[in-house]
């Protein structure tokens, strides 16, 4: 039984290479060893001619059973290696999650133009247009068609910003300091271009800068921006004047908020409002933030003036319609309470970059 | 307009709590500034009588008294006792009652009395004078009350002076509530209740003083300048203080009281919001025994010394009262005229009761930057219908308050009378607009409250005749009574619906997606956005050296609040690079920045000017500091031309090219280190390096890059869609190329010579080294590598076919180049 306890003893041995096998290449030299064409089991096949024929199937069966053993042993061990191997690398490469990782700085969006861009979201989803006219205006789109009679106050040159006319040819004298031509203080006449060039049903929104001469401090900029929306369909009522001005609150300032609407004037709505949003610190019991009025006011508004239709040619007894304006940067400090709107103009990354 | 509140209440019930109306006030749209109390800041001091008065031991003008202030001061049973206080009055007796204020009292402006020695002598409080109180100007002893005063109650309790005033805000359109019957009125509609105004009025006309018509006629020069004027004439005017309640009026309303006959004028105003002027009639020339008041334009080189002293010279927009047509005595609607005051020695009055044209108000106000009570409410326009009855009011005043002669009858120029305004209110319409259920019964109601007579319909849908108040000159047209109808029946309670917009789409246009596109891309690029004023200065492109060519004349504006924001700008660099220096001066050293925006290019003879958008960025710094794994180079010339590039990409745009900038087209950009950005052989902008002159004008030490590109070409060269293109599915042979070529040669025409060489086959070439070394590649040389992929799209390549359409690049490209091949 001699070739039985050499296969045994092959066994044997390969095991114990195995034990000692640490790496893959290791792993080789035992394969080759004994099932490569010289190795010990190979050789062991190679004389099974000379056993006896009747010892031959039990010696056949037995030197299967020992190749089978010895080729599951090694590939047990190359497993075992590799995971091995493995680990060795996962613990060489162990990072530090909290080291800061490799980021990219894309820039930000000005905080006034993400306000903007949302406005415009809000009313896109309405169905409106989102339309623009020129920021050196004349007097007759920024206050004539508008309804603002010749002598108003907001025509001064104290509120109003003109510029040199170029073309003052054939025009009537003016009040020192005024022109024809002005820096719009509103994108109302917006409005009124847009109602000259389109027929209702109108839906649009005008954002964009105007500009009046306040000296720059905390609260006031002489460039701001502002977004006028307008409506002028059949059938529109002071109801859905407030129906799309709380939807567009609760969208913009929380679903939560409560909006109170107060009559007012403005030469070209009549009926006219400002609207106030409820407090969003104190929810309307009164604190610092609203003055302890517990609203804070948001915008104005009202159903366009009949006049203003007499302007463009739209006939106020088919059509109505409304308005409104609203202040970015005042939603801007009302939302983040900027504790001064100059910040968004000096260009400061430190600024800029928190929105 | 300041609104007491206790004489509100003498014309109309108000609820208790003053709060309550200032709800109501801001429901209807009568804005509330502040609720003041008045009286508020004085306590302590209360009614009493003088118990007994010997002279003061070391004073030969002082009284040490024995003050009886009821339970105010009493002994340690609880008793009342007399407090001693030491007084330097000289007009009161034993017995007389007056005014004390106690130990620990507060009196107007804060000022607290505290226990002190006079002159050795304890004083336990301060016997008042009316100045001390606040009440007027009589400082000439202590109040002395009436005998049947009572003693040691609350003083202001007892005269009723606590008082609360509701400053409201008026809108320029309702000069009505400018006055307090207007408000009244107002106040009426919004709750409901009756006015019960009384109006003074004249109990004698004196037949002694003569008719007005006799002494003063009136000329209106041009009834477009003044609709109205009345003069009447009092006679023997006492001037002297006012009686208190008057005083305590007009103080309320926010003046200081002046003299009998000034307080009057002013109370009127307050009281009907009509405007009135005293002159003291014998400051007037005379001839033939009458005075000639004239309303006319001013005229050029005149001018007048105004009552606060100042002289104005006037245009002839303005309108003068004038003295038989020579010299001005007033301007008219704005201030009276220093020479014909009211002062100590005035007999006669001439009161004016007039209407002026609202326009040439509000502009002579604006051309002369002056603003009166008077000129507030003639520029939103007075009630001219009314003026004669004003008149009579502030006679009656006269007559009542300054002892002074009523002449007869008055004389009024009033050439055009003013018509009220009938309107026709359908009660469907107003519904209909409202989008609310407003009971016709409810229109009428509040309508005629507000002053309006109104003739209805028979039912609830017919119309209505409404005639307007000659006071509300906001009320013409039906839809001015919809906003009347709507505020007082409340804008809140109309329940809040969408407009279906039938046959209506909205939604951002191509364009606008693609501005917004432009900005994403630039933030995902690594630049901020940022917002600068689109004022300039006026030197600014010179600073910058930026020629003006191509860029209109500026719009300059008349009044700017500074200097260096003088004119519209024509290029955003330059407030870019003022941000950058606002950072670097913060210490913020990496800047990135870009803002689309507008300039303003001028014509002659063009009253508005060009406005076309410009995108524009600023870099400069790194684009981080350097973290523990990543370091950052200093921004140059290419990392602005790859933004140029991924902004282009982005948007689509093909056959882009840079082309060296001309220094002499861009003296504002470092020669060498300046590009033409162009598109489809359009020119879009720039990008380059800012020169260093002009980045030390702005005060900058560090290099900037910028770019500055026309939106308009962006717009409408990008394309939302480009043909799609074969995904490969065979192998490519990618083979490296290094040639030597000389310096000049850019590599726009060395990758284009490759491109043309390299036939069908030949699907990419990229650069991936540029190397310099005078020993290995000359001087004057450079290599520059390429990565070249072969690649058919029918069969795999093989490696003969790659190895000739090579070598057949390489001799074109040596040859096309005048380069060699690097080994």
């Amino acid at each position: 039984m001699a070739m039985s306890d050499d296969l045994n003893a092959i066994q044997e041995q390969v095991d114990q290479m195995l034990k000692g096998a640490k790496s893959l290449e290791d792993l080789e030299r035992v394969r080759v060893q004994a099932l490569g064409k010289k190795g010990s089991i190979t050789t062991i096949m190679h004389m099974m001619g000379k056993v006896p024929p009747e010892e031959r199937p039990t010696m056949g069966k037995l030197a299967n059973t020992v190749r089978a053993n010895v080729q599951a042993a090694i590939e047990q061990r190359k497993v075992q290696l590799a995971r091995e191997a493995m680990e060795r690398r996962f613990s060489a490469e162990e990072a530090d999650v909290t080291l800061p990782g490799r980021r990219l700085s894309p820039g930000t969006q000005h905080l006034v133009n993400q306000i903007r861009e949302e406005i415009e979201d809000i009313f896109c989803g309405l169905g409106y247009t989102v339309e623009d006219g020129p920021f050196v205006e004349t007097t007759y789109y920024n206050f004539t068609a508008l309804n603002a009679p010749e002598d108003h106050p907001s025509r001064s040159a104290k509120d109003t910003f003109y510029v040199e006319d170029n073309a003052p040819e054939g025009k009537e004298a003016h009040v020192l300091g005024e022109s024809d031509v002005l820096l719009r203080t509103q994108t109302s006449g917006v409005q009124v271009h847009v109602m000259e060039e389109k027929k209702p049903p109108i839906y649009m929104i005008c954002p964009g800068t105007v500009f009046r001469p306040d000296t720059p401090d905390a609260n006031h900029l002489p460039q701001f921006t502002q977004v006028e929306g307008l409506v002028v369909d059949e059938g529109i009522t002071f109801g859905d004047l407030k129906g799309t001005l709380d939807y567009f609150t609760r969208e913009i300032f929380g679903k939560d908020r409560a909006t109170r609407y107060r009559p007012h004037f403005f030469p070209f709505t009549e009926p006219s409002c400002e609207v106030d949003v409820s407090c969003g610190v104190c929810h309307g019991e009164g604190c610092r933030f609203c003055k302890g009025t517990g609203w804070l006011e948001i915008l104005g508004c009202g159903m366009v003036d009949p006049n203003v239709f007499g302007y463009v040619g739209i006939d106020p007894e088919k059509y109505s319609g409304f308005a409104f304006g609203i202040g970015v940067e005042r939603v801007a400090a009302l939302r983040y309470d900027l504790p001064d709107l100059r910040m968004l103009m000096t260009g400061d990354m430190r600024f800029l970059r928190q929105f | 307009m300041r609104v007491s509140y206790e004489w509100l209440k003498s014309m109309v019930d108000l609820p208790q709590d003053p709060q309550d109306l200032v709800r109501e006030f801001v429901r209807t749209g009568t804005e509330v500034e502040s609720v003041e109390r008045v009286g508020a800041e004085i306590t302590g001091v209360v009614t009493s009588q003088v118990l007994e008065k010997v002279p003061h031991p070391n004073s030969d003008h002082m009284y040490v008294c024995k003050m009886d202030v009821g339970s105010h001061n009493v002994d340690e049973d609880g008793n009342p006792v007399p407090l001693q206080v030491v007084c330097g009055a000289q007009n009161f007796e034993q017995g007389d009652k007056t005014v004390t204020a106690l130990v620990g009292a507060t009196l107007p402006g804060g000022v607290k009395i505290k226990k002190g020695k006079l002159r050795g002598i304890e004083s336990l409080g301060m016997n008042c004078s009316s100045r001390e109180l606040g009440l007027d100007d009589d400082h000439s002893g202590i109040m002395i009350l009436p005998k049947d005063a009572p003693v040691g109650v609350d003083f202001l309790e007892w005269r009723g002076l606590t008082d609360t005033v509701i400053d409201c805000e008026i809108t320029p359109n309702r000069p009505d509530c400018l006055s307090m019957l207007g408000m009244a009125t107002e106040v009426s509609a919004m709750l409901d209740e009756d006015v019960h105004a009384e109006l003074p009025s004249i109990a004698e006309e004196s037949a002694d003083a003569g008719r007005t018509a006799d002494l003063v006629d009136v000329t209106i020069d041009d009834p477009s300048l003044c609709p109205r004027y009345t003069a009447r004439v009092v006679r023997n005017v006492k001037i002297g203080p006012s009686p208190e309640w008057l005083a305590r009026r007009v103080m309320a309303a926010g003046s200081r009281p002046i003299n009998n006959v000034v307080d009057v004028t002013n109370y009127v105003m307050y009281l009907t919001g009509q405007p009135l002027h005293a002159f003291d009639l014998g400051k007037l020339s005379e001839r033939d025994g009458k005075r000639h008041i004239v309303v006319r334009a001013a005229r050029e080189g005149e001018s007048i010394v105004t009552l606060d002293g100042q002289e104005r010279d006037l245009t002839p927009d303005m309108a003068v009262i004038t003295d038989d047509g020579r010299t001005p005595v007033a301007l008219a609607g704005v201030m009276g005229g220093q020479n014909s005051e009211i002062d100590e020695g005035t007999v006669d009055v001439l009161l004016e009761s007039a209407s002026f044209e609202k326009g040439h108000i509000s502009r002579t106000s604006r051309n002369l930057d002056l603003m009166s009570e008077a000129s507030i409410r003639y520029e939103r326009q007075v009630d001219t219908a009314r003026c004669a009855d004003v008149s009579n009011i502030a006679a009656a005043l006269f007559e009542a308050c300054c002892g002074a002669q009523v002449c007869e009858g008055m004389v009024d120029e009033y050439p055009v009378p003013a018509l009220p305004a009938t309107i026709k209110l359908r009660p469907d319409r107003v519904r209909a607009l409202c989008g609310a259920p407003i009971q016709t019964s409810f229109m009428a109601q509040r309508l005629r409250r507000l002053g309006c007579q109104v003739s209805e319909g028979e039912g609830e849908h017919d119309p209505m005749t409404v005639v307007a108040p000659t006071n509300r000159h906001d009320l013409t047209r039906e839809i001015d009574l919809v906003e009347e109808v709507l505020r007082l029946w409340g804008e809140g309670d109309v329940e809040p619906t969408l407009p279906a917009a039938r046959n209506h789409a909205g939604g951002l246009s191509v364009e606008q997606r693609r501005t917004r596109k432009i900005c994403a891309t630039l933030r995902s690029a690594g630049l901020s956005e940022t917002s600068t004023y689109n004022f300039a200065d006026p030197r600014d492109l010179e600073r910058l050296g930026m020629p003006e060519r191509g860029k209109g004349i500026p719009v300059k504006i008349l009044h700017p609040l500074v200097a260096d924001q003088g004119e519209m700008r024509r290029d955003m660099i330059p407030g870019l690079l003022r941000s950058v220096a606002y950072n670097k001066d913060h210490g913020v050293q990496n800047v990135h920045l870009y803002e689309l925006g507008r300039v303003f290019f001028g014509h002659e003879g063009k009253s508005q000017p060009d406005e076309p958008t410009y995108v524009a960025g600023v870099m400069s710094g790194r684009w981080a500091d350097d973290a523990w794994n990543k370091k950052y180079a200093n921004l140059d010339f290419y990392d602005a031309k790859g933004v140029v590039e991924t902004l282009l990409e982005a948007l689509r745009i093909t056959k882009v090219r840079f082309r060296v900038a001309d220094p002499d087209e861009y003296p504002w950009l470092q020669p060498g280190r300046a590009a033409e950005v162009l598109a489809q052989g359009e020119l879009l902008g720039w990008v380059g390096n800012i020169h260093p002159r002009a980045l030390g004008n702005f005060g900058i030490d560090d290099p900037v890059v910028a770019f500055e590109l026309s939106e308009a070409p962006l717009l409408r060269l990008a394309q939302d869609e480009l043909p799609y293109q074969e995904v490969p599915t065979l192998p490519g042979v990618k083979i490296d190329l290094a040639l030597v070529v000389d310096e000049s040669m850019s590599y726009e025409q060395v990758s284009q010579r490759i491109r043309s060489a390299g036939g069908k086959l030949l699907a990419s070439v990229e650069l991936f080294d540029v190397y310099r070394d005078e020993k290995r590649v000359g001087a004057g040389k450079k290599s520059m590598a390429f990565s070249l992929e072969y690649r058919a799209a029918d069969h795999t390549l093989s490696s003969e076919e790659v190895e000739r359409a090579h070598n057949k690049l390489v001799t074109k490209v040596i040859k096309s180049t005048g380069g060699e091949v690097r080994g």
